[in-house]
This record gives structure tokens, C-alpha cells and sequence, in this order.
């Protein structure tokens, strides 16, 4: 184990120095920054899975992932799809914190991916065989691809990593969130020297078919906010954050995307599928309060904003518990990329760390008339250039899980 | 009772409804009746008015749409959306 610098007692403070992301509206740092800034869309038609008998099957798929260009070390075949873009969105955020393998592989280190659905996708195709033919058709190599475990293991395997704790956390849409906030607790208490944190989720029929039997998947686009949004589009995608303490960053003069202030979680079981206000509202404060900032502080929010009628109100209902009748721009990513699942906050994590450093805060699109009732300023269509300080980033989950984390601009000179 | 029900769905078998949706809110058929609220009186929320149209579509052999929940608040209104699906 590797010698702490400084005081051991005192918390370290943590920045996240690498970002990976494997969305809809383009795989890279670069492709992705670039589609926020212009307000891109993923959507269309879903082939991820036979759609035969929905009345609409659209969805924000990735249709131009070649898992065999971004995987080096394993065989694509043995991942499920969940997992290539795990390992994938892992190998470019290392990359892209310019930290080579060999110095990776010499920190202590935590590998934490959320997910809703892990390899459903997998399962969705085994629970096929088993009915026409009898599980004794299974092909053991899909079979070996479906433990949720394998989102975080496979990003250790690709990185040869050998000082690690993986870990797969399954609380759904919030998950994302949960990945990165254990990442920041990790590195703060010093614990591990390194985290690579997010989420990764492909599109599946169950939780297509799910959604569409709760009748809240929109039949075209989705409009978080809007006075006539319909619903939710199914999205898949990775986002993982290498994250650092600030010795270390500056360590090796690593470029500082933000550092991240904290984070705040709770868990109310109120309903298994509607939000609640002052849950959210609370965990929102809890935030706050392990970040030291005030809702005054807060620049701008990057909603969970799936875009149903039940998430939209709820959460536009608790922001302005929170900040009173004038909160800050509350925009969602979701109608770009689709509701991504367990990688959703991780990618928006991504998403409000790139609009710090690059001074713009993304659109929410497909907006034509914004709901009273919500009343958020949600930055329509076209983005804004902002200059952030400290940004917010919600998540809400089914079962009333909900992590919000709190990011924040790293100033040379302030420190 | 009867009068009050649309004529089209008196050819649908009620008590395979009734059966249905007892099944689903976990009560005995004694303790339902057609006025008697799902919601109110019974314990359902919104997830399980969603298992019933689910499992009334399944056995039944009808589509059922999903702005119809706002009718399927008790048997009454039960019969008398199966009734027109079962027509459709």
C-alpha cells in the first residue's frame, strides 16, 4: 500500500481528471462535448431487440460501438454489450486523463460502475432459448456474460488491474451517482489513490417492454419540461470518470476537469415507481450540506428530467422547495441522449464536468412549451455559454433512491 | 345494475373478469362489488390498475388502451371498457 502525502487525518480533496463516454450522440470526449454544444439527438428507431407489436419503437441506440476497437486486452465476445461499453468508457477515460496503464496499475485503485439493468440484454435472449427450446440450449458463453459483477470486473480485466475493488452498484437510474459519490468517499478518506466511477447500461427488451406497459415511453422524442412531453425514450451508453485526489493531480499536472465538492443520498421506499417531492427536496440538501455550498451557489442543474409527467412535475416541485420561486437553469441531457438508465448520471456527470471547463451549460431539446407547472428556465434547444462555478447533478430511481452530486470549477489560484 | 350497462358488454364473462381482477388485488370475490372502488376501497395504486389491463389484454384476447385506466376504477368500469374492446 502506498504512503499517503500530508496529513492522513485531514480529507483530501478529489478531482476528476478523465472522462470516457460511449453515448448515442457520439463515442469520445470530443464527439460528446460536441454534441451537447449543438443540441444533437440520438434518437431512432430501436434494433436493438425485435420490435415487432409495439405501436412506436424508438431509442437513443449506439449504432457505431466496435467494442473490438476500443478493447485491447479482453475478448468483446466474452462481455455482454453492458459491459463493452463499460470497459470501453474505462480505457478512454484513463486515456484521456493522460495516466498510462503502467502508472494505473501501480495506484491503489476502485472500479465502481452503477446499473439498472446489467446484461438484461443477455438475459432477454437466454429467457428466449429456454422458452423454444429448453435451457439446456443455453450458449454457456452468454451465460457467463450476465452477472452484474461483470460491468466492474471486465474494466479490471481490461486494465489489467490487480490492487482493485470492484464493485457493480445496482440502484437503477440513481446509479450513476452512487458509483462516483462511493469514488469521491474512496479517495477522500484515502483509501485508494485512483477511482474509475460511473455507469453503463444497453438497451433490453424488458425494460423496453416495462416502460411501455407503465405507458411512459414518448412514441417520438423526448421533451423533458415541455408542456406536452409523453414520456421517456430507452437510451444506452457508459460514462466513467477517472477521479484523483488534488495532490495527485497536481501532482503529474494532470488537466482538472472539476473537482467534486460531494454528494448526498437517500432512500425513502415510498413507492415503487413515483418520486417524491420532499424526498427529493432532502436528499438535495444533503448535498449541500456534504458539499459546504448553498442553493444560492449553485450555477446551474442538471436534472434527472426524464421527461414523464409524474418525474418532470415532482423534481421542478422539489428544485423550487429548495431554491425558492427563481432557481438556477435546470436543463436535462435526456432529450439528446435518451434516458441511458444506470449510466444516466454518470453521463450527465460527464456532461456538467465538460460545462465547467468549457463555459456552456447544454440544451434541453426537442422543448416547445415550457409546462407552468414545471417552471424551470430548462435552457431550450440551444445551449448557453456560462460561466460555472458549482453545478448540480440529480438522480432519481425507482424505489425512491435518489443521489445528487455536487461538482465544482478547480481554480489554480484559489488554492 | 344491469340497466346502467352499456349493451355491448353484456356478451363479455364477467365473472372471469371479476375473477381476474380479485386475483390481482389479492381479495376475496365476496368482497368486491361493481361500485365497490379499486383504489379506495381496495388498496390499488397505479401499478396494479397496470396489472389489470395487462392481464385482462392476456386472457381476454383484447388491446385495451391505456387512457381507458381513468374508467377502470371498479368492476362497473371494467366491464364496460372490456365490453367495447371485446366489440372493437
Amino acid at each position: 500500500m502506498s504512503v499517503l502525502p500530508g496529513d492522513a487525518r485531514s480529507p483530501r480533496r478529489v478531482v476528476v481528471t478523465g472522462l470516457g463516454v460511449v453515448t448515442s450522440i457520439g463515442i469520445g470526449v470530443e464527439k460528446f462535448l460536441a454534441g451537447l454544444r449543438a443540441g444533437r439527438s440520438g434518437v431512432k428507431p430501436i434494433t436493438a431487440f425485435d420490435t415487432t407489436g409495439f405501436a412506436h419503437a424508438n431509442g437513443c441506440e449506439i449504432t457505431d460501438f466496435d467494442p473490438a476497437r476500443w478493447l485491447h486486452h479482453v475478448d468483446p465476445a466474452q462481455l455482454g454489450r453492458a459491459s463493452q461499453l463499460s470497459a470501453a468508457a474505462a480505457g478512454m477515460a484513463v486515456a484521456d486523463a493522460g495516466m498510462s496503464v503502467e502508472a494505473l496499475r501501480s495506484r491503489r485503485a476502485l472500479v465502481s460502475v452503477g446499473t439498472t439493468d446489467g446484461e438484461s440484454h443477455d438475459l432477454d435472449q437466454l429467457v428466449g432459448v429456454q422458452v423454444d427450446r429448453g435451457a439446456e440450449h443455453f450458449d454457456p458463453v452468454v451465460t457467463r456474460r450476465v452477472p452484474a459483477g461483470r460491468l466492474s470486473s471486465s474494466i479490471v480485466a481490461e486494465l489489467g488491474l490487480t490492487d482493485v475493488e470492484a464493485v457493480t452498484i445496482p440502484t437503477a437510474c440513481a446509479a450513476g451517482n452512487y458509483a462516483v459519490g462511493y469514488g469521491f468517499d474512496a479517495i477522500r478518506s484515502g483509501d485508494v489513490e485512483v477511482a474509475l466511477c460511473g455507469g453503463a447500461d444497453a438497451l433490453c427488451r424488458k425494460t423496453f417492454t416495462g416502460f411501455y406497459r407503465l405507458g411512459t415511453i414518448a412514441p417520438e422524442a423526448c421533451q423533458p419540461f415541455d408542456l406536452n412531453r409523453k414520456g421517456i425514450l430507452t437510451g444506452e451508453g457508459a460514462g466513467i470518470l477517472l477521479m484523483e485526489s488534488l495532490d495527485s493531480a497536481r501532482a503529474r499536472g494532470a488537466r482538472i476537469y472539476a473537482e467534486v465538492l460531494g454528494y448526498g443520498l437517500n432512500c425513502d421506499a415510498y413507492h415503487p415507481v413515483a418520486p417524491d417531492r420532499n424526498s427529493i427536496a432532502r436528499c438535495i440538501e444533503l448535498a449541500h450540506r456534504n458539499a459546504g455550498v448553498k442553493p444560492g451557489d449553485i450555477d446551474f442543474i442538471s436534472a434527472h428530467g426524464t421527461g414523464t409527467k409524474a418525474n418532470d412535475v415532482t423534481e421542478a416541485g422539489a428544485i423550487r422547495q429548495v431554491f425558492g420561486q427563481r432557481p438556477p437553469r435546470t436543463v436535462s441531457i435526456k432529450g439528446m441522449i435518451g434516458h441511458t438508465m444506470g449510466a444516466a448520471s454518470a453521463l450527465a456527470s460527464a456532461a456538467c464536468a465538460l460545462a465547467i471547463t468549457h463555459k456552456f451549460i447544454p440544451p434541453t431539446i426537442n422543448h416547445v412549451e415550457t409546462d407552468p407547472e414545471c417552471g424551470l428556465d430548462c435552457v431550450p434547444n440551444v445551449a448557453q455559454e456560462a460561466d460555472l462555478r458549482v453545478v448540480q447533478n440529480n438522480a432519481l430511481a425507482f424505489g425512491g433512491n435518489n443521489a445528487v452530486l455536487i461538482l465544482g470549477r478547480y481554480d489554480e489560484v484559489a488554492s | 345494475m344491469t340497466s346502467t350497462t352499456p349493451s355491448t358488454s353484456t356478451d363479455i364473462d364477467r365473472e372471469q373478469v371479476k375473477e381476474i381482477v380479485c386475483e390481482i388485488l389479492e381479495i376475496d370475490a365476496d368482497e368486491v362489488t361493481e361500485t365497490s372502488l379499486f383504489k379506495e376501497d381496495h388498496g390499488a395504486d397505479s401499478l396494479l390498475a397496470i396489472e389489470i389491463l395487462a392481464a385482462l389484454e392476456r386472457n381476454l384476447h383484447v388491446t385495451i388502451d391505456q387512457a381507458e385506466l381513468s374508467r377502470m376504477v371498479n368492476l362497473q368500469g371494467v366491464y364496460a371498457v372490456v365490453g367495447e374492446a371485446s366489440n372493437a
